[in-house]
């Protein structure tokens, strides 16, 4: 056996605290080392070829990197070894920086663990296995949840690349939050007008099946071949044959009473509805939970909807569908909801008409929204506003420490759209700290305040009412003092928390969260739209709060990734996988209880069993579990695991 | 009871039911495991000594492919069945349970849990019986106490694997204990205590309280202490006792979380 | 032994969650105190009951087990086969006289690194209160 052990400085990152030539030299003493360098990045084009030299010139059977965590380089160098004629599954890496140099400060004890890390390496190494991966031949069609921004982009870009997309939304329409604004920040483009006509791409697109009104209900599968069933919920309407022409909605006897979803509670719709007028499909649904007919079993005399449709698409007995589809790769693009204020009691968000959120103000701004786009609150002119920043974001009391990335922006966006409405009005903003990071934010915030916008900083602390007057309290954190200000508009400049959906979504895929509860990128750097589970990608605020410009950056990345994928016929499949020896089963079928996946499948002939590699995802939770030992976990073998606890004790 | 039982299993025989009868037979002055195949040799068929019948069960079925048998039956034999069953080792559809009862000195040698089958055929089972409570003494000790107490009674071991040859749970084909990874080969006794945790621990949930390990045991190693102690911590964090019910599955190998 | 004793600790960590929330804890450069020696599993439930005893058996103090939190495992449920294995493996081990405090199991997430490094912290100073293991010392006679 000849292993090749090589020991990485990461510039300082390493060798600031581990000793690397103690290492070394207590290393190359073990029978099995053949040679062991060190190198200051072994990750660099040199430090690759130090390794693929010694490969070819040495002959080693094995390498050993000593370095950063496997869960970063170990398919750098797998792919190393792998070009210089090695079996890539004959590689071992030692993590002596997350694991050891970057936690640690005692640099004798640090060299210590080090040097056990690596011999357990090497122990290790020694009785690693050449593994072959079995190709699996790939789906070529892409599933992607969620119809906002992100999702559209990510569904246009691949569809536009020829590649079938099925694209689900939850709710009757696309469009997702970007819908519901008047402008965009900093460029005061019209929403909708920059919107729609990707919406309306994505519902004429020949690659793109538009999924919407329709909930992921199960995943199964692995990258390159998932199995997805989707539930599509009844809309009570036939959707081929609606016209979308809206004769049901204005004679349904329910128009207006409900609060309307899209514009926040503050304008009104029937129990059959379209979300907006832009929607798409702009195709009717009617609300189970409201319809008389679908409620009661009876709507008057008959549904007024049904005798306005001349087209006879109304069909109360609808029932939900499952579709199964087969995709190659799935991007999560399930964005975010918006900050419930409720939980900030001292907002009184709830108590007054007159505090409402950014969102709300988004939608009294929309020309098709309850006002019309007339800056009318509860019916009138708002004359002295004030907008409170960082509402649920930066906040460690109630969870969030994070930063919302847009309630700055979309706060100067408001106050300029409202000071642009209402000349003579008095609008302070009240901020903690101005993060205007974006291509022109700086700029447009500059603007704002020549507008004569005043920007105060400080958190709100309190929102009263004193004779019908609202009055907002706060500290002025730069002149130390306290103040307060009335108004008759105070806007709760809201954050960003991941959307309900992602809770299941995330079960079924098995995805990581970070500690903000949004969904975790495979690497924060490098790989922000990969997730760690192969074939599964990310899009937009489902990731982390992101601005329009960032989600569609994602989107298109994810996009890409998902292109890449598909683009291929076949990939290779981990050989990481668990194996019985059918000689030593007794066929007591305990693995076969607890596989998540039922990878095992029973041979009542020979009364053993067997595993389905294609299926099995190598977890070893049967190795463990099998009484006998007749079942091996490749590449995290017993005799591999017992190695390297010799080493470490 | 034996007559009675004689009698029970003619009659069983001439139903033309079972192909055979599993049960002890006595051959000079000795009992050995027995297919009595005819009514005639049931004469020679004794009850005692205990023997760990799910295992001959368990083989003569495997040989045999689709035959039904007859089985004499104590409780503990039961419950190894059952258990056997949950792990497809025995085919419960071709045994014939022939139950029996253990009388009050057999049971109370065994501190059995429960000294009888769920049906009686011949005989009548102890009313009230309680079993003694071994594993008291134990679970009083301090930790170092226990320690030193295993490390006495473990040195004893000479590895003549009679503990895991005896029990009727122990099916498999290549075994762990034999396993040089985890118990060197050629040393007595074997390294304290993973030969006999690695034991132990396989029979968690399985376990079914017939007491063959410490019987077959020549050191007189009391192996039902520990083996008792795991049958109540599988009651006590799961809920589990292994021997009852047919359905239940040793919840260490099922999905469910722990409550 | 003339050396100071310093407990060792074997830990085996999920792929997945608490070996990428150790990660966390260095790229965040948490400290925490040396003692454990990480070897990767891809789940924990690849950890049978024989190597948590094989480790105690060589002398290791303690034992740490790290895996996915409830309902996040990465293969669905097999945390919370380890969650049962060790909790039966600590009972066996009180029962044969060796501290159950010296077998731990915790959950802890990819984003979870301060937990982690606090984790360590307690778990090093706990395992070095319980002084070294019997079966180290036992170990040690035998060699």
């Amino acid at each position: 056996m000849k292993i090749g052990v090589y020991v990485c400085h990461c510039g300082v990152n390493i060798s600031n605290t581990v000793d690397v030539q103690k290492v070394i030299s207590e290393v190359s003493a073990l029978p099995t080392v053949a040679v062991c360098r060190d190198y200051q990045y072994m990750c660099s084009d040199p430090g690759q070829e130090m390794i693929a030299k010694d490969i070819r010139e040495l002959g080693l059977d094995r390498v050993v990197v000593a370095a950063c965590s496997p869960r970063m380089h170990e398919p750098t160098f797998r792919g190393a070894v792998e070009a210089a004629g090695m079996n890539p599954y004959c590689f071992e890496m030692a993590n002596i920086r997350e694991q050891c140099s970057w936690v640690h400060e005692d640099k004798e004890q640090a060299t210590r663990k080090a040097a056990d890390l690596v011999k357990s390496s090497v122990a290790r190494a020694a009785l690693l296995e050449p593994l072959n991966s079995t190709e699996v031949p790939v789906t070529h069609a892409a599933l992607v949840i969620g119809g906002g921004i992100a999702g559209i982009q990510t569904a246009l870009d691949i569809a536009n690349s020829g590649y079938p997309v099925y694209l689900v939304e939850k709710d009757p329409s696309i469009g997702g939050h970007m819908a519901q604004f008047d402008k965009t920040f900093p460029t005061l483009d019209c929403a909708a007008c920059i919107l729609t006509p990707k919406m309306v791409d994505v519902a004429r697109h020949p690659n793109i099946e538009l999924l919407t009104y329709s909930e992921v209900e199960s995943i199964e599968g692995s990258v390159g071949n998932f199995h997805v069933r989707i539930r599509k919920k009844p809309r009570y309407v036939n959707v081929s044959l609606c016209t979308g022409c809206g004769s049901c909605a204005t004679a349904c006897r329910l128009v207006g009473r409900i609060p309307s979803e899209f514009d926040m509670g503050l304008g009104k719709r029937g129990a059959i509805y379209v979300p907006f007028p832009q929607a798409v499909p702009l195709r009717y649904t009617i609300d189970p939970e409201k319809c008389l007919m679908l409620k009661h079993g009876k709507c008057g005399t008959s549904p007024k909807c049904v005798d306005a449709c001349d087209r006879d698409a109304i069909d109360f007995s609808m029932t939900e569908e499952i579709l199964e589809v087969d995709v190659g790769a799935i991007v999560v693009a399930t964005g975010y909801k918006e900050f419930d204020p409720t939980i900030k009691r001292e907002y009184k968000y709830g108590t007054f008409k007159n505090v409402m959120t950014g969102l709300e103000l988004e939608r009294i701004f929309a020309p098709s929204g309850p006002t019309g786009g007339k800056a009318l609150i509860n019916g009138k002119v708002p004359k002295k506003i004030v907008f409170v920043s960082c509402v649920g974001s930066r906040d460690k009391r109630i969870g969030n420490p994070y930063c919302s990335r847009v309630c700055c922006m979309y706060i100067a966006k408001q106050a300029h759209l409202l000071k642009e409405k209402i000349p003579d009005a008095d609008i302070t903003v009240m901020y903690t700290d101005m993060r205007a990071f974006g291509k022109g934010y700086e700029e447009f915030y500059e603007r704002v305040q020549k507008e004569g916008i005043k920007y105060r900083r400080g958190n709100a602390a309190e929102v009263y009412e004193e004779d019908g007057v609202l009055h907002v309290r706060a500290e002025d954190t730069l002149m130390g003092e306290p103040y307060e200000l009335e108004a008759d508009l105070v806007v709760l400049g809201t954050g960003l928390e991941p959307s309900d959906a992602a809770d299941a979504i995330g079960h079924m895929l098995h995805l990581s969260r970070s500690a903000d509860k949004f969904f975790l990128e495979a690497h924060p750097k490098l790989r922000p739209v990969d997730t760690v589970i192969d074939g599964v990608f990310l899009a937009g605020a489902a990731q982390g709060p992101k601005d329009i410009p960032d989600t569609v950056a994602q989107a298109s990345g994810a996009a890409s990734h998902v292109v890449n994928l598909l683009s291929k016929d076949v990939i290779l499949a981990e050989p990481i996988v668990a194996e019985v020896n059918t000689d030593v089963c007794a066929g007591c079928r305990i693995c076969e209880i607890l596989c998540p996946y039922d990878a095992h499948a029973f041979d009542e002939e020979r009364n053993v069993m067997t595993i389905n590699k294609a299926i099995c995802k190598g977890c070893g939770s049967c190795a463990a579990a099998c009484p006998s030992g007749a079942i091996a976990m490749n590449h995290f073998r017993d005799s591999q695991i017992v190695a390297q606890i010799l080493e470490v004790i | 009871m034996e007559q009675e039982l004689k009698a029970h299993l003619k009659k069983l025989m001439a139903s033309g039911d079972v192909a055979g009868i599993i049960a002890l037979k006595s051959e000079r002055g000795m009992a050995k495991p027995y297919l009595f195949a005819d009514a005639s040799e049931l004469e020679c068929l004794c009850l005692t000594p205990k023997y760990p019948m799910a295992s001959v069960a368990r083989l003569l079925l495997d040989e045999d492919g689709a035959a039904r048998f007859a089985i004499v039956c104590r409780g503990c034999d039961e419950r190894a069945l059952r258990e056997l069953a949950k792990r497809h080792q025995v085919d419960l559809d071709r045994l014939v349970i022939v139950g029996i009862p253990c009388d009050e000195e057999m049971a109370r040698e065994c501190a059995c849990p429960e000294p009888f089958p769920s049906v009686v055929a011949v005989g009548t089972k102890l009313e009230q019986w309680e079993a003694e409570d071994i594993g008291a003494a134990y679970r009083a000790m301090e930790l170092d106490e226990k320690l030193a107490f295993w490390k006495h009674q473990l040195e004893k071991c000479n590895k003549c694997y009679g503990c895991r040859n005896a029990c009727p749970m122990c099916f498999c084909k290549d075994c762990e204990l034999e396993n040089a990874l985890w118990v060197k080969h050629g040393r007595l006794p074997p390294e304290f205590p993973i030969y006999h945790m690695i034991r132990a621990f396989h029979l968690a949930g399985k376990c079914i309280a017939c007491g063959e390990c410490q019987r077959a045991c020549p050191s007189d190693i009391p192996l039902m202490v520990l083996n008792t102690l795991l049958r109540e911590d599988m009651e006590e964090l799961f809920g589990y006792v292994s021997g009852t019910g047919a359905d239940a599955e040793n919840p260490l190998y099922t999905k469910e979380e722990m409550q | 032994m003339a050396e100071t004793w310093n407990p060792k600790i074997v830990g085996f960590l999920c792929n997945w969650c608490c070996y990428a929330g150790a990660d966390m804890a260095g790229t965040s450069r948490m400290k925490y105190p040396p003692n454990i020696r990480i070897i990767r599993v891809m789940c924990s439930s690849r950890i049978n009951a024989e190597m948590v005893i094989k480790a105690f058996q060589m002398g290791a103090d303690a034992v740490f087990i790290g895996g996915c939190h409830p309902g996040d495992c990465h293969y669905v449920d097999g945390n919370y086969r380890t969650q049962k294995r060790i909790a039966v493996l600590r009972r066996l081990l009180e029962h044969l006289g060796i501290d159950p405090r010296r077998l731990r199991l915790e959950w802890v997430s990819a984003a979870e690194g301060e937990k982690f490094a606090q984790t360590m912290d307690e778990f090093a100073k706990e395992v070095a209160e319980l002084g070294p293991s019997p079966l180290a010392a036992l170990q040690r006679e035998v060699l």
